[in-house]
């Protein structure tokens, strides 16, 4: 199968997928008495009174209160001195935190935190939904075994794992490892991060599994059928129609997992305690040191306001393809 | 050939799945087993199951706990089911200007990280004697999950022909009588489910519940991880605190599990 019918068949069910699209909004447009500006204008009106409690209250719980955070970075404040007060320090918590070497440690483990854990994630996800995206018996089942990780409060996955899998005395790994003839690692020793990741890809690749079902769900069959026709592998099929077809769904579960992942806490507070030294803090956690431990509240308002203006550059990127790609099919 | 590859294929899936969810069947076991066994390497299957570990967390006041995350999970849902509902109705049905921007907006508000906001929530909370209180908590799970209600409903809601509006108009329907006499129970699946996935958020949630509460209003993730400090060696009593703990949330998980996708992918998904 030459790259052309390949292109052609790829082009076909994006085309499909929009028509499908447009005729939804066209049929729900289609009534005539929705053009008339009077009722229009009322509707809005309608729309607006509906609208608004729900937009006041949510600026003012998750958005307003950064405006304090971003006050705060600009005075020395301890908590423990209550005699030193609040002094205005200018840019001085950030120049500090910017010479400060842990905070590049810490930004290096929050980049490959959420990199590593993404892409593991991503790969494992889609081989999952793969295997499940056939038909056999207890399928049903085995998907809701898999996505029960998801569910599981970060607090008790970060006890489960390091305690009863990893534990360098007791734990089930290191039971295999000497049953095998191997010493036994002590990952939250040694590789705190990687335990940390490893329990943050347990619980996020059920739900990257989901949504990546869903999609593959979603594949038109004919365009299979067809590129089948043209001999095209099941290796071709996949890279050149299902990958495209699900880069919206790749969209949305990255960025969901992007959000939630960045600030992992409960996970690192359990198993890790952002230890030893810095090797498992991320940005989140490094905000929780120095705010509760050192009751730096000044230097830790101005880590957050570091954080928030990296995240947002990072996730305003994806946000702007996802918005792309949505926007114009929101019916 | 082809049929041996197939069944392979199966048993691959069966391995991974039990593979993925092992650690939560661990758990769930050990709970029931002795100090002395949960020990024991490999773990047994074959044991003399013991309650004493639940009797012992049920008697050391695991109840508060559990109302305290009951009350702001249940809570912060309800209201913001309350606030998001209608937000998710009029982009879906009405179109307003700048509709799209709005979603959006509401979407984006899960990009700033919680410690962005921690600092002065906790001075706020402290000068309002907030602190430490199941309102406030509540107060903060509302703000996390009225999003989430807007993201997920906004699709359930442009599922509604708009005709089904129309021919309520044109019965005469009052716009309240339609609300909850036709659209209501149109939608009544796909609420239900984002109510769910509210609860279980607010159930799990950690880093908002481990700043602000201490005594009065600590939720379960706060105390299976004190747990995790102050008795990290008694596995048996551990397991039997986090199962109690994760239950819940597990159960409303499983029957949310096919609405949360079609919900978070926008309505891309249908099923």
């Amino acid at each position: 199968m030459n790259t052309e019918t390949i292109r052609v068949h790829a082009e076909s069910s994006r085309q499909a997928d929009q028509s499908q699209n447009r005729k939804r909004t066209a049929a729900k447009r289609g009534t005539p008495t929705l053009t008339d500006r009077n009722k229009r204008n009322k509707q809005d009106k309608l729309a607006k009174r509906l609208m608004l409690p729900g937009i006041i209250v949510t600026a003012v719980i998750t958005q307003i209160p950064f405006l304090g955070t971003l006050f705060y970075s600009f005075f020395n404040w301890n908590i423990m001195r209550p005699d030193l007060g609040m002094r205005f320090n200018g840019i001085g918590n950030f120049v500090t935190i910017l010479e400060a070497p842990e905070f590049y440690t810490v930004l290096e483990n929050t980049v490959i935190l959420t990199v590593a854990s993404l892409l593991i994630c991503l790969v494992l996800g889609m081989f999952l939904a793969l295997l499940l995206n056939r038909d056999f018996f207890g399928k049903g089942f085995l998907r809701t075994l898999i996505i029960s990780p998801f569910f599981i409060m970060p607090a008790v996955s970060g006890v489960l794992w390091k305690n009863m899998i990893f534990n360098p005395m007791f734990g089930l790994l290191a039971w295999m490892f000497k049953s095998v003839g191997l010493p036994p690692v002590d990952l939250a020793a040694n590789h705190p991060l990687s335990l940390v990741i490893y329990i943050v890809t347990w619980e996020w690749t059920p739900f990257f599994m989901l949504v990546l079902l869903a999609g593959l769900q979603s594949v038109p069959g004919e365009i299979i059928e067809s590129s089948m026709l043209d001999g095209a592998t099941r290796v071709q099929q996949f890279f050149h129609i299902i990958i495209p077809h699900l880069m919206r769904y790749i969209e949305v579960a990255v960025f969901l997992g992007l959000v939630f992942i960045l600030s992992t806490f409960g996970e690192i507070y359990v198993a890790t305690q952002g230890g030893p030294g810095y090797a498992s803090t991320n940005l989140s956690y490094y905000v929780f040191r120095e705010q509760i431990q050192n009751s730096q509240y000044g230097l830790a308002s101005a880590i957050a306001v570091i954080i928030v203006i990296l995240s947002v550059a990072c996730m305003t990127l994806l946000f702007r393809t996802l918005r792309k790609q949505f926007g114009g099919t929101l019916a | 050939m082809k049929q041996v590859w197939k069944t392979g294929l199966t048993v691959l899936t069966y391995g991974l799945a039990i593979a993925y969810f092992f650690p939560i069947f661990l758990m769930f076991i050990t709970g029931f087993k002795t100090e002395r066994d949960a020990f024991h390497m490999p773990p047994t299957l074959f044991f003399h199951p013991t309650l004493v570990n639940y009797e012992n967390v049920f008697n050391s006041g695991i109840a508060a706990f559990m109302g305290n995350s009951l009350i702001a999970a249940f809570g912060s849902t309800i209201v913001s089911l309350l606030l998001g509902a209608p937000v998710a109705y009029a982009l879906a049905i009405y179109k307003p200007k700048k509709g799209d921007d709005i979603f959006f907006w509401f979407i984006s508000t899960k990009i700033l990280p919680p410690v962005g906001v921690i600092i002065p929530i906790y001075l706020l909370f402290k000068n309002l004697g907030l602190l430490d209180s199941l309102t406030g908590l509540i107060l903060l799970y509302t703000g996390m999950n009225t999003p989430t209600v807007v993201w997920m409903m906004r699709s359930f809601f442009s599922d509604i022909p708009y005709e089904v509006i129309e021919a309520c108009q044109v019965d005469g329907a009052t716009g309240l009588q339609a609300v909850f006499r036709v659209i209501i129970p149109l939608v009544k699946p796909g609420l239900i489910s984002t109510g769910l996935l509210c609860m279980v958020f607010a159930w799990n949630e950690f880093f908002l519940a481990v700043n602000i509460s201490y005594t009065n209003s600590a939720t379960l993730p706060v105390l299976v991880s004190s747990f995790m400090t102050s008795e990290g060696l008694f596995w048996a009593k551990l397991s039997a605190v986090s199962t109690v703990a994760v239950l819940p949330a597990l159960i409303l998980g499983w029957f949310t599990q096919k609405q949360l996708v079609r919900g978070l992918t926008m309505g891309a998904v249908k099923g």
